[in-house]
């Protein structure tokens, strides 16, 4: 275990510390521990669990992490030092930062937050309450200092050179006042989930901040572009009273208060609540810490579930899709696996986001490009639904990985003749779970675009999506489903095939313009996507 | 038992706890003594395990009084907590560390210096025979090696009481006469051992008293020869089952077996 340089700049603390009544041997000594473990942990952002059997060489994940932080700071400066509308720039610049923090806090610190393994350990051992609860919010601020202080390096040496030195400390001080709020926001929060739902309930929501964080992460470079030109508009603001609801708005009219020259009354309300407000906040969170102590029992005391929804539903298309037995058993099996395991849904929802939201990008792109709704109407631009397609291979190859790999003896025990209803019917449950309501949905948006005429182009592509599922699930020769750990770098280790599956589905949609020559070549393509899907489905699962 | 001229080294006189409007101890009354290896047994739900994280200062808001080494612990001092080793019933512990890092840690939370920690925390995992996983991080352990790792943290600091909740689980059959023994030497170099299992066969064999817990109440309490006395049965799972009033594990045994036979093939 190595000693920490934060540590050692605390050392000089040691006396007030002590002061205040606390064991700082003690404290120091369970920082140490938490730090240690918090190198070892993955990271969101990063995605890398730790394989190595030495802790050493892994003790600074997070600090590698922290580049990626740092990068997306050096994003903010344009907004920081461009334009000359001060409210709208800051409000941006916190907006994307309480994002990106409080998303961080909650996907990577919510073990932290949320450790109940401290009650026992730390509670059966002569250590007062005061010196656990310190540790604990020392921990915090240490990674708060951190993230914040990556974050936010780029902008405030902007603001800096742009501004000046006092423009510098005020943005210093309200990004602090902005973590005091985060903190205070994020745990209360918690609070409420924990007091009304059950802990099952709140990992779920961890989990879904965790799935959003990845996808805006994916989208918004994207987005970037775009932000640019943002920074060139020449709005004057107008303060409207539902601003009050915009926290990033209260943090940035301190700015335009004393640099930009506008001193409404709206704006000095807004500085005064950008003040007040985080310590508002604070004072009610150290109120219910006692409480928040007691919830967070719940997360390892199970409360009885009432029987989950879905109901008949799978059991009814199970039969009508299966034909086997054997087949429809896994495809229900696969069902729930697919609905209620953490790991795959981190890792596969933010590419079923994206593959959502990219055919509107491009479509957006086109439009922008100088091209006329009418032109963009009644041309090609709906054979961008093959981008949904996106989502299908890491879709496919996620089926072999589970968080619990040491299950899969059930395999092995049951007596079956042989896999194939096993892939079969975890083939099926992917695609009905995952990858027929992408395509569901978009094609409504599109239809309602595009018009009725693209229906039997519509139904090309998914006969074409289904093949493409079946040939993915082919090449990536996967593993029994739900049975291997999953592992660092899974997803890259195989990107030669990624391109090559990407480059497929290029093939499918150039295959698909190529048949657009007279209005029975649809059909003609139609005809062949259908036998060809036959075809392969009964080729794909032989030896196996 | 020589319970007239010492002083009690844990007394609990008119424990009571509620759960969300349920009580789980009614009324617990206790005066345990140095040296003394007490088997606290019950069914799931008895309270065992409360009792034990109360006397720890683990739960709070019970009623009643709790005295340990003489002195009433609701004061908030934690400093008796030195001198207390705890196994929990589930196997917590900070599990990306190692052992080494685990038990070093462990070791200078109760006050020892960090050499001293890591000397004995290595000597005692070579007795139990984990030397080779002392650098291995304890997510990678079976269960039975987490468990003799819980049960070294809980030694380390030489402590004067064990509180071990299920100390047992997960052992192999040489490693529990290890811990048998080594409990009984404890108790004879006058250490207190509270510890609860549902193992019947051994806390019959190793304990000095046996405490049976039922629905948060003290039902029996006494010498495994006591108890066969009063009650006129032969092993201590009879006494059990006659005690916590469960007959019905033959009519439960044979309803499962006719609801297992419902396969058709």
């Amino acid at each position: 275990m190595s000693d920490f340089k934060t540590l050692i700049l605390l050392d000089r603390c040691k006396g007030l510390f002590e002061k205040a009544g606390m064991d700082y041997v003690q404290m120091r000594r369970i920082l140490q521990v938490k730090l240690t473990m918090d190198g070892r942990r993955a990271s969101t952002l990063i995605g890398k669990t730790s394989r190595s059997a030495d802790p050493e060489e892994l003790s600074n994940q997070f600090m590698k992490s922290l580049w990626i932080y740092a990068v997306m700071g050096v994003v903010m400066i344009p907004l920081v030092v461009m334009g000359h509308n001060l409210i709208f720039q800051m409000s941006f610049v916190f907006g994307i930062l309480m994002f990106m923090i409080m998303t961080s806090l909650i996907s990577d610190f919510s073990s932290v937050l949320l450790d109940v393994r401290d009650h026992t350990i730390l509670g059966s051992k002569p250590v007062n309450v005061k010196t656990i609860n310190m540790a604990k919010a020392i921990h915090i601020m240490i990674y708060l200092f951190f993230i914040t202080g990556s974050l936010t390096a780029a902008p405030l040496a902007g603001a800096l050179f742009r501004y000046g030195i006092l423009f510098f400390l005020v943005f210093v001080l309200e990004i602090c006042l902005m973590d005091l709020l985060i903190v205070a926001i994020t745990a209360l929060l918690y609070w409420l989930v924990l007091r009304f739902f059950d802990g099952e309930k709140l990992k779920d929501i961890i989990n879904y901040v965790q799935i959003s964080l990845t996808m805006v992460m994916a989208v918004g470079y994207q987005l970037l572009a775009r932000v640019f030109n943002l920074v060139d508009l020449q709005i004057g603001y107008e303060a409207h009273w539902w601003h009050v609801f915009l926290f990033p708005v209260w943090f940035a009219a301190p700015f335009e208060m004393l640099f930009g020259g506008h001193r409404g009354e709206a704006i000095i309300v807004f500085s005064l609540l950008s003040v007040f407000l985080p310590l508002l906040a604070v004072w009610i969170y150290v109120r219910t810490i006692p409480s928040f102590e007691a919830n967070l029992r719940k997360l390892s005391n199970q409360t009885a579930r009432k029987k989950g929804r879905g109901g008949q539903w799978p059991d009814v298309l199970g039969r009508w899709i299966c034909r086997s037995r054997e087949e429809q058993v896994f495809f229900r099996f696969a069902l729930g696996m697919i609905r209620k395991e953490r790991d795959y849904k981190l890792k596969v929802y933010p590419s079923l986001g994206l593959s959502l939201i990219v055919p509107f990008i491009f479509m957006f792109n086109t439009f922008h490009s100088g091209s006329s709704w009418e032109d963009i109407r009644s041309g090609n631009s709906y054979l961008l639904l093959y981008f949904c397609g996106l989502v299908v291979p890491s879709a496919v190859m996620m089926l072999q990985y589970t968080s619990s790999p040491k299950g899969a003896w059930i395999f092995d025990t049951v007596p079956l003749r042989d896999h194939v209803p096993v892939y079969k019917g975890t083939l099926k449950a992917c695609i009905v779970q995952l990858i027929l309501p992408i395509f569901v949905v978009e094609s409504i948006v599109f239809t309602l675009i595009f018009g009725v005429r693209i229906l039997p182009d519509l139904l090309v592509i998914l006969v074409m999506t289904l093949l493409y599922t079946v040939i993915s699930f082919r090449l990536m020769g996967l593993e029994m489903p739900f049975t291997e750990p999953a592992q660092a770098g899974t997803q890259s280790g195989k990107a030669g095939l990624m391109l090559l599956l990407f480059l497929i589905l290029g093939a499918m949609a150039g295959l698909h313009l190529a048949f657009r020559f007279s209005t029975s070549g649809v059909y003609v393509l139609l005809a062949v996507a259908f036998i060809a899907n036959i075809t392969v489905w009964k080729l794909a699962f032989r030896n196996l | 038992m020589s319970e007239s001229n010492h002083e009690p080294i844990i007394s609990i006189q008119g424990l009571e706890m509620n759960y969300g409007g349920k009580q789980v101890l009614k009324g617990i009354n206790l005066d345990v003594y140095e040296g003394q290896i007490i088997g606290y047994i019950g069914p799931n739900g008895a309270g065992k395990s409360t009792t034990v994280k109360i006397m720890l200062g683990l739960v709070k808001g019970y009623s009643g009084r709790v005295r340990i080494f003489g002195k009433d612990i609701s004061n908030g001092e934690v400093e008796y907590k030195a001198r207390i080793g705890y196994v929990p019933e589930v196997a917590e512990m900070y599990d990306s560390l190692t052992p080494q890092e685990y038990l070093t840690f462990v070791g200078e939370l109760y006050g020892l210096e960090r050499r001293l920690a890591d000397h004995k925390a290595q000597r005692l995992m070579e007795q139990f025979g984990l030397e080779e996983v002392y650098f291995n991080r304890i997510s990678s352990l079976s269960k039975g090696m987490r468990q003799k790792v819980l049960l070294i943290s809980s030694l380390l600091h030489n402590p004067d009481i064990l509180f071990l909740d299920e100390p047992l689980s997960g052992l192999d059959a040489n490693s529990v006469m290890v811990v048998k023994e080594m409990l009984a030497n404890l108790a004879a170099e006058g250490k207190t051992i509270f510890y609860s299992s549902h193992i019947m066969e051994v806390v019959e064999k190793i304990s000095s008293r046996i405490i049976l817990l039922n629905e948060g109440n003290v039902v029996a309490d006494g010498s495994f020869e006591q108890l066969q006395e009063q009650l006129h049965e032969g092993t201590l799972e009879e006494i059990f089952t006659e005690l916590t009033g469960y007959h019905e594990h033959k009519d439960t045994a044979a309803r499962i077996v006719s609801i297992v036979k419902e396969v058709q093939r």
